[in-house]
């Protein structure tokens, strides 16, 4: 008696818990009710993602998600939540899809669904331009900045497990005097562009990022190869495993066909589908 | 003339000669090398950019800035007083401006992004905060009014109320609304989550801006009301509250133009309100100054207006005053 209770009470949770997060098939049925796939995507990353002066998107995310859209036959919509909302997980329904260049951590895979690796983008090191070090190891011991809970932040303090398939295998090349986070990892180039050694001695950051700034006028300069190549990944909320599957389905096919290098090759001028 | 020569008189020297060497001391502290106030005055002291750390360079560039500061003071002062605020406000202006200007910006690329700043950007911090302040004073008065009551139940819910809300910050209590009560079953869409932010937030500050223009009013007034036979209702809204009105009018127009400059923090949700949109497209390509600079001057443009209405709401209030 004692003991059904305690299931009942058991199974009692296990239902509120499955009513919290999306029940299978729900954001599928959702998509093919409403004929709209809704992705967040955080606008402050050329050229991965951007907004144009009349409010709409581009970039190498934004067409990979219009392409994903387009092969679930629906109409695509973006939203801009802040990126800590994004990767905290538990959408609630408010938008279906992450295609944000979002790398899959063991922690952040406690909360969202990681279904399928799309690029693999090169991290690298930039100093200013009149900056005298030559290589990754002249870093020991200086001021570095980057974004605050980011892989580049757990990079620096050497802490960084990145448990994808297909992930390269890297080496920690640096130990920092001090680490700077910043919101994003473009504040950090605002605070070096100021002046070599003023506020910061060197950054790290995503290399289509850091050359993308430099076209733009920053006098940075990167420094040596890339120093480890991250996976990055479309992402869903718990809960899904039809949609996350359909997802995987799709950007294989887009990999298979070649669209994804093709977009790739238009935004970063190389294919960085493949990994290294 | 005679008047200027007599006002000049009447001023002691000692004072004016004293304020040109604080200006002075002051202009002496600050380099000017390579700026763009230094090339003006360069070919005047025949010194090259190349010396431009020398002293007497920089004495040279500071005395004539406090001689110039001075008189300009010297002038402005004896103009009438319209006059003076109105000189003031223009070369503080044509100041800030050319601060501004000096930064090299891409006027371009900011009249691309205009519309959308004003449009989508303005309107949408405007009209979020006009709702939120709306919500938020009867949510004040409420609570006011609860504090003010001898309901003990009552008493206790606006004190929590006003002691949770005022002691947390406002970022945390959007977060808290937008991901925490999902987990409880109420999703709420990204605008109304940040207006019952905004509204529950500064319905705790104004609360105790409302309790404190109730006791403001002197005890008599009500007391002179209750004697007239007017029952307790009556009295607070035909009374009191009349009084009160020109005791909170004023900070609330302090909070409301407060509340559009926090309203930013709802950007987090991803609504496209001023800030948001200056962030965003600055980062489209690496120009955050000119877009900042615009959303500084659009703010700025706003508070104005809503302080020009602010102005007539207390003149309203405050004819009583008036002979």
């Amino acid at each position: 008696m004692k003991l059904r209770a305690i299931t009942g009470v058991l199974a009692g949770l296990a239902l509120a818990a499955s009513a919290l997060s999306a029940t299978a098939g729900e954001v599928l049925d959702r998509i093919a009710k409403n004929k709209v796939l809704v992705v967040a995507t955080d606008a402050a990353y050329p050229p991965q993602s951007a907004q144009k002066p009349d409010g709409s998107f581009e970039g190498f995310d934004i067409d990979v998600a219009t392409e994903i859209a387009k092969r679930m036959g629906a109409e695509i919509k973006f939203v801009t939540p802040a990126w800590e909302v994004i990767t905290a997980g538990r959408w609630g329904g408010r938008w279906d899809l992450s295609v944000g260049s979002m790398t899959p951590t063991a922690e952040r895979a406690k909360v969202l669904d990681f279904p399928a690796v799309y690029y693999f983008t090169p991290a690298a090191f930039y100093v200013h331009k009149d900056s005298e070090y030559q290589k990754v190891e002249d870093l020991n011991g200086k001021k570095i900045g980057t974004c605050g809970a980011c892989t580049y932040e757990n990079y620096l303090k050497k802490d960084l497990t990145i448990d994808a398939e297909g992930a390269p295998p890297f080496e920690y090349l640096v130990t920092p005097g001090e680490i700077r986070t910043y919101e994003t990892d473009v504040n950090a180039m605002d605070d070096l562009r100021i002046g070599d050694g003023k506020r910061l001695d060197a950054g790290i950051s995503a290399l289509p990022t850091v050359v993308e700034a430099i076209k733009n006028g920053y006098p940075l300069r990167v420094l040596g190869e890339p120093v480890f190549y991250e996976p990055l990944s479309v992402a869903a909320d718990k809960g899904d495993p039809a949609f996350s599957a359909k997802l995987s389905d799709i950007v294989a096919a887009m990999r298979e066909d070649g669209s994804l290098t093709e977009i790739s090759e238009k935004w970063y001028g190389v294919d960085l589908t493949k990994g290294n | 003339m005679p008047q200027l020569l007599s006002g000049l008189t009447e001023q002691p020297r000692t004072k004016w000669l004293l304020f040109f060497l604080v200006v002075l001391a002051a202009a002496f502290a600050i380099d000017f090398s390579g700026t763009g106030l230094s090339a003006l005055i360069m070919p005047l002291t025949g010194f090259g950019p190349g010396d431009a750390a020398n002293a007497t360079d920089r004495l040279l560039l500071a005395i004539m800035l406090a001689a110039f500061v001075t008189a300009d003071i010297f002038v402005i002062l004896r103009l009438p007083f319209v006059v003076q605020i109105g000189v003031v406000w223009a070369q503080l202006l044509i100041l800030f401006l050319a601060f501004f200007y000096s930064f090299d910006l891409s006027f371009p690329f900011i009249a691309a992004r205009l519309p959308i700043l004003i449009f989508t950007g303005a309107f949408t911090t405007i009209y979020v905060s006009l709702i939120s302040i709306g919500i938020a004073c009867v949510i004040a008065m409420s609570a006011a009014l609860a504090r003010l009551s001898n309901n003990g139940p009552a008493y206790g819910i606006a004190t929590f109320y006003i002691s949770f809300f005022r002691g947390t910050p406002l970022l945390l209590q959007v977060y808290l609304i937008y991901l925490g009560l999902p987990q409880i079953g109420v999703t709420l869409e990204a605008v109304p989550s940040g207006i019952i932010a905004l509204s529950l937030c500064y319905g705790a500050y104004m609360a105790e801006i409302f309790r404190a223009g109730i006791q403001g009013v002197p005890d008599g007034q009500a007391e002179a009301g209750t004697a007239l036979g007017l029952r307790r209702g009556l009295v607070m809204r035909k009374i009191v509250l009349p009084q009160a009105m020109k005791l909170i009018v004023p900070p609330t127009g302090n909070q409301f133009i407060a509340m559009l400059k926090d309203s930013s923090l709802v950007s987090v949700m991803g609504v496209w309100e001023l800030m948001f949109l200056a962030r965003t497209q600055g980062r489209s390509e690496f120009k955050h100054f000119e877009m900042l600079i615009t959303a500084a001057l659009i703010y700025w443009l706003i508070s104005i207006v809503f302080e020009l209405i602010q102005s007539r709401i207390e003149a309203y209030y405050g004819k009583g005053d008036q002979r």
